[in-house]
C-alpha cells in the first residue's frame, strides 16, 4: 500500500504531521498541503480569485529549507488572505528551492498556525522515498 | 523515553531525573507534581524534553517543570531554566513563539448578580469590539515609526495616548516595558506583521472572560489585590501576535548557524541557543524584549476596549464602574534577574515557557501596594472550571527562581478533544450553566473544551502545597469569548 502523503500524529498541545514523499519535491509539496489542511479553510470559496506567487529560498541545510518553505507559505497566506492549494517545485536541492504556489483569495482559515518548528525535524530516506515529522505551534 | 523508574522522589511533590540519567545532562531535571499529575506528565514526551533542557550550556541548579507541564517543542510547556550570565545561553525555544503571552486581570467592583440580566448584551458587545480569530487584524493600525515607539515603550505607549492610566503601568510586570527592547533588532517581516494587530486577541487558547470571584482563600492578600467574593472580574489572555511569532521564527532560524559557530551540541534543534552575551544572543534578547513590549501594549489596548465596552453596553449605574487593574503577568519570556545560587547572588537569564513569575514579598519588582503579600500570580484554568489568583512566595525565590505554574496545562491533543466534544454541544452545555459563549469557530471551541485540560484545582493545589505560590482567590466564568 502506498504511504499517505501526510498523516496527523498525536501532540498534546500543538499539531504534528508525519509527511511522506517519493522524492524531495513531493515531500515538500505534501508538507505544504498538510499544513493548509490543518488550517481548516471553509470549503465555500465564493467570490475569491486565483492567486499565484513565486517562492525562491536558500538555507544552510535541507531541514532548515523545509521550515523556511513552510514559513514562507504561511506568511504569504496571511499577507494575501489566501488559501494556497497547488505547489509546483521547479528546482530543489539541499540548500535551495524555487517553486510556484497557487491558491485563492480572499480565504480565511478557522485554525491558527503560529509557526513551523524544528522539533523532531529530521528528513530521512525510507525505502523508495523520504519521510519527516513536522510540528506546528498553534 | 523517561519512565517512572528513572525518577527519584525528593519530597512528596518533587520528582527528579538525576544528572546521571544521560551523559549530556549538565544538571538534574525536576518536576513538581502529585501522583495523578505525574501520570499525565509521563503520558507524553514532556519529561524527555525537560531532560533535553538540562543539557543547555550554562544552566544552573535544575531544569525545572511545573505541575501543568506538557509536551511542547524544544522546552516542555511549564518549563523553567536559568543560565548564568554572561556565558550561559539564551534560547528562543525556551520562550516560545508567542513571546509574552500573558494574562491581565481587571476588577470591576460590580456584584455578579447585578450583571446577570446584561451578560448576553455585554458579551456580544465585547465580541464585536475586541477583534479575535485567526490572523485577526482590525486592531489599531500604526505606521512603522509608531510601531518602533510601541516596541520600545510597551504599555506606556498606549497609556501616553489616553488608553489607560499610570496605575495600570504600576500594576504590570516590568511596568509593561522591558528596557532592553530595540526595534531595530526586528526583521522587516516581523515589523510588517505588527502594523495592524495591536488590540487583537487572536485564536487558539487565547480568550477574554468575564468571571465572578467564587471563593477567597487568603483574606489579607485578596484585600491587598482589591478582590472580594462575588465581584465581577475580567481576564484577558493573549500575546504578541504575528510580530512575536516572527521574532521567534527569525531567531530559531538564525541561531541554527550560531550553534555551529559556538560548538554547542544539542539533542533537539528547537533548543537552538547562543551565549547571552554573544551578538546572536543579544540580537534575540533585544528583539524578544521588543515583542514583549508589543504584547503589553496589546493587552493595554484590549483593556481599554473592555473599559469602553462596559461604558457603552451597560446601563447606569453599572456603566460607571471603574475597571481597576489587578495585575498583568507574562508566562512566555526570558528575563535577566538576580537570584541566590549556592549562597551567592548572581545574574541569570531565566527562561519561563508556560511558567509565571511568582516573586515573594518585599521584592522591589513587586508593586508597592502588593509588596507585603507578594506578587499577584494569575492562573487561567479553562472555560468551565474557572481560574485562580495566587500570590508569590519566598520559597519560590529559593527553589524555582521565583516561578510557578501558568495554567491548567493540556492533557488531550486537539484531535482527541474534538473526538470527545462537539463545539455546539459544548456551547449549549456552558449556556445551561449560565455561561455566555461568543466564539468565532465551533471546532476551535471544542479543542479548548475543559476536558482537554488538566484539573486546574489539582495543579494549583500542588503549587500551593509545594509553597511555590499561595492560593488567594478563585473565579468562575460568567461569559467567554474565544477567537
Amino acid at each position: 500500500m502506498p504511504e499517505e502523503p501526510f498523516v496527523e500524529i498525536e501532540h498534546t498541545a500543538d499539531l504534528a504531521l508525519r509527511v511522506h514523499g517519493r522524492d524531495l519535491p513531493s515531500l515538500f509539496v505534501h508538507a505544504a498541503q498538510g499544513m493548509f489542511h490543518l488550517m481548516r479553510y471553509p470549503p465555500n470559496a465564493e467570490g475569491s480569485v486565483r492567486l499565484t506567487r513565486a517562492v525562491a529560498l536558500e538555507a544552510l541545510d535541507l531541514e532548515t529549507l523545509l521550515v523556511d518553505w513552510l514559513d514562507e507559505l504561511l506568511y504569504l497566506s496571511e499577507r494575501n488572505a489566501a488559501c494556497l492549494e497547488r505547489f509546483e517545485i521547479t528546482s530543489l536541492d539541499t540548500s535551495s528551492v524555487r517553486a510556484i504556489a497557487q491558491g485563492a483569495s480572499p480565504r480565511y482559515p478557522t485554525r491558527s498556525i503560529k509557526a513551523v518548528t524544528f522539533a523532531d525535524l529530521a528528513i530521512r530516506q525510507v525505502g523508495e522515498g523520504y519521510e519527516t515529522i513536522v510540528t506546528f505551534d498553534v | 523515553m523517561v519512565g517512572k523508574q528513572n525518577l527519584e522522589r525528593k519530597s512528596p511533590l518533587i520528582w527528579e531525573v538525576p544528572q546521571s540519567f544521560r551523559p549530556d545532562m549538565r544538571v538534574p531535571a525536576r518536576v513538581y507534581a502529585d501522583d495523578d499529575l505525574l501520570e499525565a506528565v509521563l503520558g507524553d514526551r514532556s519529561m524527555e524534553q525537560l531532560v533535553n533542557t538540562a543539557t543547555l550550556p550554562g544552566i544552573v541548579r535544575y531544569a525545572l517543570a511545573m505541575p501543568d507541564m506538557h509536551q511542547g517543542y524544544g522546552f516542555p510547556i511549564g518549563g523553567v531554566a536559568a543560565t548564568a550570565l554572561p556565558d550561559g545561553v539564551i534560547s528562543p525555544g525556551g520562550v516560545g513563539y508567542d513571546i509574552n503571552c500573558g494574562v491581565r486581570l481587571l476588577a470591576t467592583g460590580i456584584e455578579a448578580e447585578a450583571l446577570t440580566a446584561h451578560m448576553p448584551a455585554l458579551m456580544t458587545a465585547l465580541f464585536e469590539n475586541v477583534a479575535s480569530g485567526v490572523g485577526a487584524s482590525g486592531g489599531l493600525r500604526v505606521n512603522r515609526n509608531e510601531l518602533a515607539e510601541v516596541l520600545e515603550q510597551g504599555a506606556a505607549w498606549a497609556v501616553g495616548r489616553g488608553l489607560g492610566t499610570q496605575e495600570d503601568l504600576l500594576r504590570t510586570e516590568e511596568e509593561g516595558r522591558m528596557q532592553s527592547a530595540d526595534a531595530s533588532a526586528l526583521s522587516p517581516r516581523a515589523m510588517e506583521r505588527g502594523l495592524d494587530q495591536i488590540g487583537t486577541l487572536g485564536a487558539g487558547n487565547h480568550f477574554l472572560q468575564v468571571d465572578r470571584v467564587s471563593a477567597v482563600f487568603d483574606a489579607e492578600a485578596a484585600a491587598a489585590f482589591g478582590l472580594r467574593e462575588d465581584e465581577v472580574v475580567v481576564w484577558i489572555h493573549c500575546g504578541s501576535r504575528g510580530l512575536g511569532h516572527q521574532v521567534c521564527t527569525d531567531a530559531v532560524r538564525d541561531m541554527q548557524a550560531a550553534v555551529k559557530k559556538y560548538g554547542i551540541q544539542l539533542p533537539d534543534r528547537e533548543l537552538v541557543c547562543a551565549p547571552f552575551g554573544s551578538p546572536e544572543g543579544q540580537q534575540y534578547f533585544k528583539a524578544m524584549s521588543a515583542a514583549a513590549n508589543y504584547a503589553w501594549a496589546n493587552r493595554q489596548m484590549i483593556a481599554h476596549l473592555v473599559r469602553e465596552t462596559f461604558r457603552q453596553a451597560l446601563p447606569a449605574p453599572l456603566r460607571d464602574a471603574e475597571l481597576r487593574m489587578v495585575y498583568d503577568v507574562c508566562h512566555n519570556i526570558a528575563k535577566v534577574e538576580k537570584h541566590r545560587v549556592d549562597g551567592r547572588e548572581i545574574e541569570l537569564c531565566v527562561h519561563r515557557k508556560g511558567a509565571t513569575r511568582a516573586f515573594g514579598p518585599h521584592r522591589p519588582e513587586v508593586p508597592a501596594a502588593y509588596r507585603a503579600v507578594g506578587q499577584p500570580v494569575l492562573i487561567p484554568g479553562n472555560m468551565g472550571d474557572g481560574s485562580f489568583v495566587l500570590a508569590g512566595t519566598e520559597q519560590a525565590m529559593e527553589e524555582t527562581f521565583g516561578s510557578t505554574c501558568h495554567g491548567a496545562g493540556r492533557v488531550l491533543s486537539r484531535a482527541a478533544a474534538r473526538k470527545r466534544v462537539r463545539g455546539e454541544q459544548l456551547r449549549a452545555q456552558l449556556e445551561r450553566e449560565q455561561i455566555v459563549v461568543r466564539a468565532g469557530s465551533m471546532s476551535g471551541l471544542a479543542e479548548e473544551a475543559p476536558v482537554a485540560y488538566k484539573d486546574v484545582e489539582g495543579v494549583v493545589r500542588v503549587v500551593h502545597e509545594a509553597g511555590l505560590a499561595r492560593r488567594v482567590a478563585r473565579t468562575l466564568p460568567l461569559g467567554v469569548i474565544k477567537g
